[in-house]
């Protein structure tokens, strides 16, 4: 019990107290690009959920089976990179046949998830705490969710009350954008009393 | 250290390549396309204008010189234009939607004596993009020219604080 | 030292070629369409590679879909009616569709691509477009800045065309050129000749296709063209026919002209050429034997701007003016009009003036 428990609690600290974007600030290009829509933005967060659920444990195993037994730990960052850069082309390649239009709609930030720096931090994350196999699926599936909340909450607060509203011209675009994001790290904060905030 | 250039201006320079719309392209001599609109933001902002202002002279001149079919035509007060066409249409560099007829204008100042040719696609960058081709293309529109020359006057100020 | 660098080294080379094989793998699955068939207007069916889009896709078939800024989304007039087979329309292309054309189900060609089977509708007339290779038989120039360019197909080869239509005049990449490009041009020699097709190209500053035309191109050099296109075309009926074309315009007059001629046709015909000055005159020799051949064809040349001592006797003024001037009855008349649309909506005006109805005016715009 005391297992699942201890999974659990990673999976929920990696959505909402140690969301990678509201609380580590990483994956902020695409979050401030694509939140215009909320369409576009729920197209995005699955393929990040996608994308961290796969190469966290993938990157895990490279990890834990190639790299550290010939101590070849200095090659880690281009490891990951290679293997997550080849994982967002497959992904290319399923959404262009599912769904053309998801397709259109995403354009250049498909390719972008490859640089998505949320990614390669999630997998250098659960190096450094030395999760394990289970802990860093669940780990990478829970940052995806949080990404993909917080795009979501962003799309949600932009399409329906930013997008509505008269701003002053220099607060236009980007600044508004980071000043809600900010706003919306502050609320997370709240979270970081619930169990293990790391 | 060049500004990261959005996909929609990589996509325009290469439009804007000789030989891919236009023999001569549009850019002549100029590398930064974003450097060059920023110039001539401030070149027209400094005359008092607007680029909306700008395309509405040059369409209000090409209006009044279309009955010429092709002559020179008087426009008061004192203008000579003529409107020639063209078969065919062109794209916008920019990459939206459009077709744009291949039509010229060239006025002629007769108080200066100094004359300008632009084209529909001209009227179009110029109003949509701010746009006024690269400087070294035979069809560079220095914005002082084409006040001075199409005597566009500023308006007067309307907009309150 | 030596073994752990060749260990890291052989480690990372072996990396990133089981990635490279992972994606080799999945573009030849995930990504790989195959084969798929299309079916165009009900009864013609075509395979094509799938993954492409469908303007392309067609193009390797040989069937033109007319395209302007070649596949980009930005001219609007590869439509076609997808009748199954394609999901909803993208973004890029609903600007171009009306409400009307939404639910016909009409898209742009070259935004989708083709996965699925399809069944499709295109006008029919398009299916008889064909590419054709041609060698330049003869470059003969009819004004300063109007070169007459006859183009021979090869052997065997033959084009139907009518009289008025155009074809399409792929300039391969020269100079400062580096993708082809496509320039329609009216076909100036009658349809009753099928190995040969023949133009008038006036030279136009700065333009990619002319440039080519009046400096680079030589006898003998090979020229891919398309067709034929256009509905602007010699209509079977007997009315009598005003015809108001001036400079590289008068290309479909003349075609449409010969073609009346070949027919012996007793049908009244007035041609007016507008032009600046003496020096934009051209093929009059050959206009005059058309006068002295067909039972009842005048050709009318009006001067805008003749230059003073040069004797010129004949019409002076703008086409529309002149118009006015000759043409007494139009009751039993028809127009065919080729020219800039400045020149087109003034002729329009001054022959509804006259009384007559739009739908006999047919005109080839520039535009």
């Amino acid at each position: 019990m005391n297992g699942t428990w201890h999974l659990l609690t990673i999976l929920v600290t990696a959505v909402f107290t140690s969301n990678i974007l509201l609380t580590n600030y990483l994956g902020m290009c695409s979050f401030l690009a694509v939140s215009k829509e909320v369409k576009t933005s729920l197209g995005l967060g699955t393929a990040v959920v996608f994308v961290m659920a796969v190469t966290c444990p993938l990157n895990w195993m490279i990890n834990a089976w190639v790299l550290e037994p010939l101590h070849l730990d200095y090659l880690r960052f281009i490891v990951f990179i290679v293997v997550i850069a080849a994982f967002v082309q497959v992904l290319e390649m399923i959404i262009e046949r599912v769904s053309e239009t998801l397709y259109a709609n995403l354009g250049i930030f498909l390719p972008l998830i490859t640089v998505n720096c949320a990614i390669l931090g999630a997998a250098l994350f659960m190096i450094i705490r030395k999760y394990t196999l289970a802990e860093s699926f669940l780990y990478g599936a829970g940052s995806g969710l949080g990404w993909a909340l917080a795009i979501l909450a962003m799309a949600g607060i932009r399409q329906e009350k930013v997008n509505q509203s008269k701003l002053p011209r220099g607060l236009e675009g980007p600044g508004i954008a980071l000043v809600v994001a900010g706003i919306m790290a502050l609320a997370f904060m709240g979270f970081s009393g619930m169990g293990g905030g790391n | 250290m060049a500004m990261k250039e959005t996909p929609q201006m990589k996509s325009a320079r290469a439009n804007m390549r000789p030989g891919k719309l236009s023999l001569p392209g549009f850019l002549g001599d100029e590398r930064d396309l974003a450097r060059l609109l920023d110039e001539d933001n401030e070149a027209v902002k400094r005359l008092g204008l607007t680029h909306a202002a700008v395309a509405a002279r040059m369409r209000e001149l090409r209006d009044a010189g279309a009955k010429g079919l092709g002559e020179f035509i008087a426009v008061a007060p004192h203008f000579d234009v003529r409107v020639d066409s063209v078969r065919g249409r062109m794209p916008c560099p920019f990459g939206e939607r459009g077709l744009y007829p291949k039509t010229n204008v060239t006025v002629r100042n007769l108080a200066t004596g100094r004359d300008i040719t632009y084209t529909d696609l001209h009227i179009h960058l110029v109003a949509a993009h701010g746009f006024y081709e690269g400087r070294g293309t035979p069809y560079r529109l220095e914005p002082a020219d084409l006040a001075a020359i199409l005597e566009i006057r500023p308006a007067n100020k309307e907009e309150t604080p | 030292m030596m073994t752990a660098f060749l260990i890291g080294l052989g480690v990372m080379c072996a990396m990133v070629l089981l990635m490279t094989l992972v994606i080799l793998v999945c573009d030849a699955t995930i990504a790989n369409y195959g084969p798929v068939q299309i079916v165009i207007n009900g009864d013609k069916e075509v395979t094509v590679e799938g993954g492409r889009p469908l303007l392309s896709a067609l193009k390797d078939r040989q069937i033109f879909i007319p395209s302007a800024c070649g596949g980009r989304g930005s001219c609007g007039m590869c439509k076609v009616r997808i009748l199954e087979g394609a999901g909803d329309p993208l973004a890029t292309e609903l600007p171009w569709l009306n409400a009307q054309e939404r639910r016909d189900k009409v898209r742009l060609s070259c935004q989708v691509k083709v996965k699925r089977p399809l069944r499709i509708e295109i006008p029919p007339e398009l299916l008889d477009v064909r590419q054709y290779r041609t060698t330049v038989l003869r470059l003969r120039d009819l004004t300063y800045d109007i070169r007459e360019v006859t183009l021979q197909l090869a052997p065997g080869d033959r084009i139907d065309f009518k009289a008025g239509q155009f074809i399409q005049f792929e300039v391969p990449p020269y100079a400062l050129t580096d993708d082809p490009v496509y320039r329609a041009y009216s076909v100036s020699s009658s349809p009753s000749t099928h190995d040969r097709v023949e133009l008038e190209m006036r030279l136009v500053p700065n333009g990619i296709c002319t440039t080519y035309v009046h400096k680079y191109l030589k006898e003998g050099d090979a020229v891919t063209i398309n067709g034929p296109y256009g509905e602007f075309h010699l209509q079977d009926s007997d009315r009598e026919m005003i015809c108001v074309a001036g400079g590289s315009g008068m290309a479909p007059i003349k075609s449409i002209l010969m073609r009346l001629d070949e027919l012996k046709s007793p049908r009244k015909v007035r041609y007016f050429f507008g032009a600046r000055t003496g020096r934009d005159l051209f093929l009059v020799d050959e206009m005059r034997a058309l006068e002295r051949s067909l039972p009842d064809f005048r050709f009318i040349p009006a001067l805008s701007a003749p230059e003073p001592g040069s004797g010129w006797q004949g019409e002076t003024g703008l086409i529309p003016a002149v118009l006015e001037r000759h043409v007494t009855s139009v009751a039993n008349a028809e127009a065919y009009l080729c020219g800039s649309p400045g020149l087109i909506n003034a002729t329009v005006a001054a022959l509804k003036r006259k009384g007559m109805p739009e739908d006999r005016i047919y005109f080839d715009n520039f535009g």
